[in-house]
């Protein structure tokens, strides 16, 4: 018999329908690129802060999520930190953003953008 | 030490003017500190003029607050306002207007606001504080230079 895999498998980001809105607007604006990335970086108050930037390529170890037809590739380092994470896209007068809602955080910082897993 | 001078003599200036009408005064308000060569002490960046040019509502200001909080003790809020008060000072900018209280002034004088437009985040900001030491990465909060 062959060995199952006993690794649960998540997914590892939801997008809102918020987000995948907004995604797509940014991707129509740019068609050479194939998506966003999304990683995490070592900065601010709390440790970790994420960052989203356009992908060109897809890189081997990225991880892909599409959704509704939107491409959002994970940076390997960040894939750990953001397994079954949701992310959101929020929009006011004074700010627009995208927000993550990371179970995996232990803290966060006031402003929202540092945490620590 | 100059700039203590300075900051005492721009003080003393503004108490000693009578205090501005709300709304028609401000523009003259502005020219009278330039005609004084007082330094502006708060700018406000192209980018910002042009976000407020899109959202505000006639009569409608971009109202800055310092309140205690955040990561290193102080953090900037911003909102939107109608109501200007009698501690509020109004730094416009072709048509458009952003209010802020004498207390939360003090911090922020010689800063420029600014509205910054990134993929993960399109917010307003404060940029060249030179009150504030290095803060947390976000730029929300700060804390205040010790001399």
């Amino acid at each position: 018999a062959t060995r199952r895999r006993l690794i649960p498998q998540r997914v590892a980001l939801v997008l809102t329908q918020a987000a995948v809105q907004k995604v797509q607007t940014i991707m129509d604006s740019r068609p050479d690129m194939i998506g966003l990335k999304v990683g995490v970086r070592t900065r601010g108050c709390n440790g970790l802060s994420y960052t989203i930037e356009y992908a060109k390529e897809k890189n081997k170890q990225d991880e892909v999520v599409v959704q509704d037809g939107v491409t959002v590739l994970i940076d390997k380092k960040a894939q750990l930190t953001l397994l079954g994470t949701e992310m959101d896209y929020q929009e006011s007068k004074l700010a627009s953003e995208f927000v993550f809602y990371n179970p995996n955080i232990k803290g966060t910082c006031g402003c929202g953008e540092s945490f620590s897993v | 030490n100059k700039s203590r001078q300075l900051t005492a003599l721009s003080s003393h200036f503004w108490s000693s003017q009578p205090s501005p009408p709300v709304c028609g005064g401000r523009r003259l308000f502005s020219t009278e500190a330039q005609a004084a060569n007082i330094p502006e002490e708060l700018r406000l960046s192209d980018s910002c003029v042009k976000q407020l040019k899109k959202i505000s509502e006639t009569d409608e200001f971009l109202r800055v607050v310092v309140e205690g909080g955040g990561c290193s003790g102080f953090q900037y809020k911003f909102e939107m306002d109608k109501n200007i008060g009698e501690d509020d000072r109004v730094f416009s900018k072709d048509g458009v207007g952003v209010t802020i209280d004498k207390e939360s002034l003090d911090f922020l004088k010689g800063s420029t606001i600014d509205y910054h437009e990134e993929l993960i985040r399109s917010a307003f900001r404060i940029i060249n504080n030179p009150n504030a030491d290095h803060g947390c990465s976000c730029g929300a909060s700060f804390s205040l230079k010790l001399d």
